[in-house]
């Protein structure tokens, strides 16, 4: 392994990344674990409450200790195992042969970890593309990317899952989770079985539904049952079928093999995808909230709200269809003189139709589900007759029966609809 | 082989039999066509009733004057072209000897259908596929393939007009089912200006505060996620076809699928409320309602997973006399790992997502308090929270899909 | 020699009626033989090897292995009955994502402890016994690779090794070589041939070359449209008796 100047900036990000993302992978994971026992240790042994949101108390000397005791965790682990992050970017710890290094070499690539920290600058800017930092080239062990060496490593019997750094870490991280979660939602089985006497009657009116108002309009809601449904089904598809009008041009302003050509292209690209995550991360209830102000209560909101999240949900999937189109017919056609748009109107769009009405398909399903809750917030649709009825409990005596009679119809609706879209999307692709 | 038959099976089946094969065709064809016109009549009474007399209703004429349009409208539209039930089933009019049938000859067959189709008598006592009216008008219906017809655009084929008429139909009456009105729309927008204003400011003092609830709602999902693991995988196994033989385990199979049928059609939101009702409002609830839609969930992807393994491994192991558990472990079991930990992720999206609007109901978690922002109209510290609901959805969103890129 | 295997009137029926899989076969084979199989695809051979351990349910039908009617037994019984055949498949079957190792071992199911099996747990005399085996394919380097990084040759050695682990009195390939280049196919068949000649397992291979077939067999089974049209020596088939199993357009093909 040669030693020249850093010669390309990139070469050495490159290089640098993957060990530098697997350290503060492991890092934050020690930090979690750190959290987590405080978290326990708060809970358990302080004797002030601590409301479960997670404020930690700790003494003012707690804070640098735990930096710097999870700091040293995550190095003599890369040094002395197979890490999680190390695994998830592809990375072993080799002697310059490719073999296993030897303890007394671990030993000292941990301790020269300290003084290369020290001098990461110098150590950085000495170091050759394959970023040789002070410890590597002192203990002679050196951190290579798994994909290099994978056939030169001997294949020996592989060490018990609950021997290995990863397995151990990994268990130790799903049980403190399991541990600090079930504290922190305040799961309460004692609560569950004690009330479930109480509750009984509940789950009595639900199964034996009343269907006064399944076609019938109910004189307080102006509205019956089939009516509610019939909007909400209505609202999905008007959501569905203008989300996907909008999302379909969108759609290649989100594709990397149709943008990707100029920077203006990336940018456009970016941004497209940008909006496309963040308007997803959003669920379609929230965004009714607002549309309720903006056009007054009522199914218009619903389904204003539905779009918007269609449009980010379709227009994520169509650019990833978009993407992984074939390209030999677009050749073809570019091969014959034609322009841009052309390619697209009769290379690109005959080949993801099929998957298009597959992604809408699906959509419509999902905001079928979706429309049957948004009356919470001001939607239209079954919801306002579901809640309304559950406003009624204290009330009318059969209210929980009538809600009972909603969720049939929601279920008898939704399952079908889920069965039809499941069929006809078998056969379109 | 086709017609070598085991001895003590049918040779033929019987004629009725074979009327009856025919006679469900035909009805399929009818009823898919008069519930097509039902939907059309109803969708046009609705919106001839918004603009004409202004009011919400589907009714115009009485329910038997739109039975005998519909019905008369049917066998029409089946007489005199390719009708919608028609063409999903792929059949045509012909006459006997094969040419295109003659006008004379459909009218007759329209008529006589009257006495022979709509009792059914005429239907049921056919021989070789011809019902009364077919033979006495000469016309006979045939696959689609069979008949050479002259290729006419779209907009000249009954069917494909009679959709296109379905979609704008349904467009306006939704339009006004749902009460779109984009004059409000765009007339409104002004108002919100106040609203995206205070989005673009949010109100940072609130972060400990939303950072903690977030952190309680991430929690919320992983419990969901994780419990809904434990039940649904073994029930996986009961839900899959190929695992699931003999009368005991059909009847088994049946009972789970529907079970996590009805219960995936029912969103965590409902879920939520009933859960409230029992255990009280907090994260609870919520936690039990993503639970319960989790394992519905769970159990249809794993099962179907299940249902399409490669049998080949699985027949090794049993040839080597090993018990039903060790195939399961041997043979099944390393193949559906990987799957099964990719839809994990999945449902953990999803299950994030869900979680931050549980509270809604009641459910705790960050979409408790941002829910009442809305409602007092605090439009800087809903701000905030949205934003912090997105980054945390964002960046699950990402590093699953990451993982599940290398599961594979 | 004793009557290793008796099959008598085995009949496989699918599809209602329709499809007639086996016709009333009827063969017996002797302990140590090595019985080829052959016919065209579709002819009955692998429904055939199938029904003999009972993956597959015959229709009608009776088979008896060593004495014991395999067609009426529990399915404990059974379980035992087919710890003693062991059987290696045309597209390898192997579990794709264990390794090497464990594959081998699971040919040891039917005799090894259920509890610790169910913990991937094998007794230290059983791992010595699958190094051994896999020694005798000659692959002891690959024993901790994962099985779907070798290749088709190998793979199918980790299958034999796999039915060496049941220690078998009776093996049963189903078209073995069908997925493997020539040279491969003489290399598995040769290992087949050391089980047959060293060990003294009785053979039933169903081969699509007649020239292997030739090579390897003591005596050649023929079936076509699920019924047997032939039953003797290999040298006896001659250029009639070919055209009535493989069809009148059927020509000899060499491998080398």
């Amino acid at each position: 392994m040669k030693s020249t100047r850093a010669n390309s900036l990139p070469a050495l990000l490159g290089a640098i990344k993957p060990r530098l993302f697997a350290f503060l992978l492991d890092w934050a994971s020690w930090g979690y674990v750190a959290y987590a026992v405080m978290f326990l240790i708060n809970r358990y042994w302080f004797v002030r409450y601590v409301n479960f949101y997670g404020t930690l108390t700790l003494p003012i000397w707690g804070w640098p200790l735990v930096v710097l005791s999870t700091l040293e965790l995550v190095v003599l682990g890369h040094a002395f195992g197979h890490s999680i992050g190390l695994s998830l970017f592809g990375l072993r710890l080799l002697t310059h042969s490719h073999r296993f290094p030897r303890t007394q070499d671990r030993i000292s690539r941990y301790l020269w970890w300290h003084a290369a920290v020290l001098l990461l600058p110098v150590s950085l800017w000495r170091s050759g593309r394959e970023c040789l930092l002070l410890h590597d080239v002192r203990s002679k062990t050196y951190m290579v990317p798994l994909a290099e060496v994978k056939d030169e490593l001997p294949v020996t019997k592989p060490r018990p899952w609950y021997l290995t750094n990863r397995g151990l870490m990994t268990v130790a991280l799903i049980g403190l989770t399991f541990w600090v979660g079930w504290l922190a939602t305040q799961i309460n089985l004692e609560r569950l079985f004690s009330r479930a006497p109480k509750s009984a009657y509940l789950w009595k009116a639900l199964v034996t539904p009343d269907f006064e108002h399944l076609a019938m309009p109910d004189p307080e809601l102006k509205d019956s049952i089939m009516g509610g449904m019939l909007e909400s089904i209505f609202m999905a598809l008007l959501a569905t079928i203008f989300g996907g009008l909008i999302a379909f041009p969108l759609s290649f302003l989100g594709a990397r093999n149709i943008m990707g050509f100029s920077p203006l292209g990336w940018l456009i690209y970016t941004l497209a995808r940008a909006f496309f995550n963040i308007f997803r991360s959003i669920e379609s209830i929230l965004w009714a909230v607002v549309f309720a102000v903006w056009v007054g209560f009522g199914p218009f909101a619903g389904v204003l709200a539905l779009t918007i999240h269609t449009i980010a949900a379709l227009g994520k999937l169509y650019s990833e269809q978009v993407e992984s189109i074939d390209p030999g017919p677009l050749e073809a056609i570019a091969a014959t003189g034609a322009r841009r748009w052309q390619v697209v109107l009769y290379g690109v769009i005959p080949q993801i139709i099929p998957s298009y009405l597959a992604f809408s398909l699906y959509r419509w399903d999902i905001n079928v589900r979706m429309s049957t809750v948004i009356a919470l917030v001001g939607g239209g649709g079954i919801g306002r007759i579901l809640f309304y009825y559950k406003g009624q409990v204290g009330r009318l005596s059969n209210a929980w029966n009538q809600v009972g009679a909603v969720v049939f119809a929601i279920v008898a609706v939704v399952w079908l609809l889920d069965y039809i879209s499941g069929r006809v999307r078998e056969k379109i692709i | 082989m086709k017609d070598r038959y085991y001895a003590g099976f049918m040779q033929e089946k019987p004629r009725w039999m074979r009327s009856l094969a025919d006679l469900r065709g035909r009805l399929f064809v009818f009823i898919t066509d008069a519930i097509a016109l039902i939907y059309l009549w109803t969708m046009v009474s609705y919106c001839w009733n918004t603009f004409v007399f202004h009011t919400k209703s589907f009714v115009t004429l009485p329910w038997w004057v739109m039975l005998l349009v519909v019905i008369e409208a049917a066998a029409l539209w089946e007489n005199f072209g390719v009708s919608i039930g028609m063409k999903l089933l792929g059949l045509r009019l012909t006459s006997a000897d094969g040419s295109a049938p003659s006008l004379g000859n459909r009218a007759l067959r329209y008529l006589t259908w009257h006495f022979s189709g709509l009792p059914l008598v005429g239907v049921m006592a056919a021989k070789d596929g011809q019902a009364w009216h077919d033979r006495l008008s000469g016309l006979r219906v045939v696959g689609a393939k069979d008949v050479e017809t002259e290729r006419y655009p779209w907009y000249r084929r009954s069917w494909s007009i009679a959709l296109l008429v379905l979609l704008i139909v349904t467009l306006v009456a939704a339009m006004l089912v749902t009460r779109v009105d984009f004059v409000k729309f765009f007339t409104g927008a002004p108002k919100t200006g106040r609203i995206w204003r205070a989005f673009l400011s949010p109100e940072w003092s609130l972060l400990g505060d939303g950072i903690r609830l977030l952190i309680v709602t991430i929690f919320m999902a992983f419990m969901a996620t994780l419990f809904g693991v434990l039940i649904a995988v073994p029930l996986s196994f009961l839900a899959a076809r190929n695992l699931t033989q003999g009368l005991l385990g059909r009847t088994v199979y049946t009972i789970v699928r529907g079970a996590m049928s009805i219960t995936r059609s029912i969103e965590p939101i409902i879920w939520a409320i009933i859960f409230v009702v029992w255990v009280r409002v907090g994260a609870f609830p919520g936690v039990l309602a993503l639970f319960v839609h989790s394992v519905a969930d769970l159990t249809k992807l794993y099962s179907e997973r299940l249902e399409s393994i490669d049998p080949g491994p699985v027949e090794a192991i049993r040839a080597t006399g090993a018990n039903r558990v060790q195939v399961i472990i041997y043979g099944i079991i390393p193949q559906i790992i990987n799957p099964y930990l990719s839809f994990t992720l999945y449902r953990w999206d999803i299950n994030v997502r869900m979680a931050t609007i549980i509270g809604i109901v009641g459910g705790g978690g960050i979409g408790q308090r941002l829910y009442q922002y809305t409602k007092l109209w605090r439009w800087s510290e809903a701000g905030l929270l949205m934003l912090l609901i997105m980054l945390v959805v964002w960046a699950m969103d990402y590093t699953s899909s990451r993982l599940r890129a290398r599961l594979g | 020699m004793a009557d290793h295997l008796v099959v008598e009137h085995l009949t496989k029926v699918y599809k209602r009626g329709d499809v007639l899989a086996l016709d009333d076969i009827s063969f017996s084979v002797k302990k140590g033989e090595f019985l080829v199989l052959i016919g065209l695809s579709g002819s009955g051979k692998s429904t055939l090897l199938r029904c003999i351990n009972r993956l597959i349910e015959p229709t009608a039908g009776k088979v008896y292995f060593d004495g014991i009617d395999v067609t009426a037994a529990s399915s404990k019984d059974l379980r035992h009955l087919r710890r003693r055949m062991a059987m290696i498949f045309q597209q390898f079957n192997l579990v794709k994502r264990s390794s090497v190792l464990t594959n081998v071992l699971s040919g040891r199911l039917g005799y090894v402890n259920p509890w610790l099996s169910a913990a991937h747990q094998f007794p230290h005399p059983e791992i010595k016994m699958a190094m051994a085996n896999l020694e005798r394919v000659g692959i002891p380097e690959q024993a901790y690779k994962r099985a779907d990084e070798l290749s088709g040759g190998q793979q199918q050695r980790v299958g034999i090794a796999r039915a060496l682990m049941q220690a078998p009195e009776l093996l049963m390939a189903d078209e073995p070589v069908s997925a493997l280049d020539p040279a491969t196919s003489h290399s598995v068949m040769r290992y087949l041939e050391l089980m047959n000649r060293e060990d003294g397992v009785t053979v039933i291979a169903s081969l699509h070359f007649l020239s292997l077939a030739r090579r390897y067999g003591t005596r050649i089974l023929a079936l076509k449209d699920g019924k047997i049209v032939y039953e003797g020596l290999p040298s006896e088939i001659d250029e009639a008796r070919f055209k009535k199993i493989y069809g009148e357009e059927a020509e000899q093909v060499e491998v080398h």
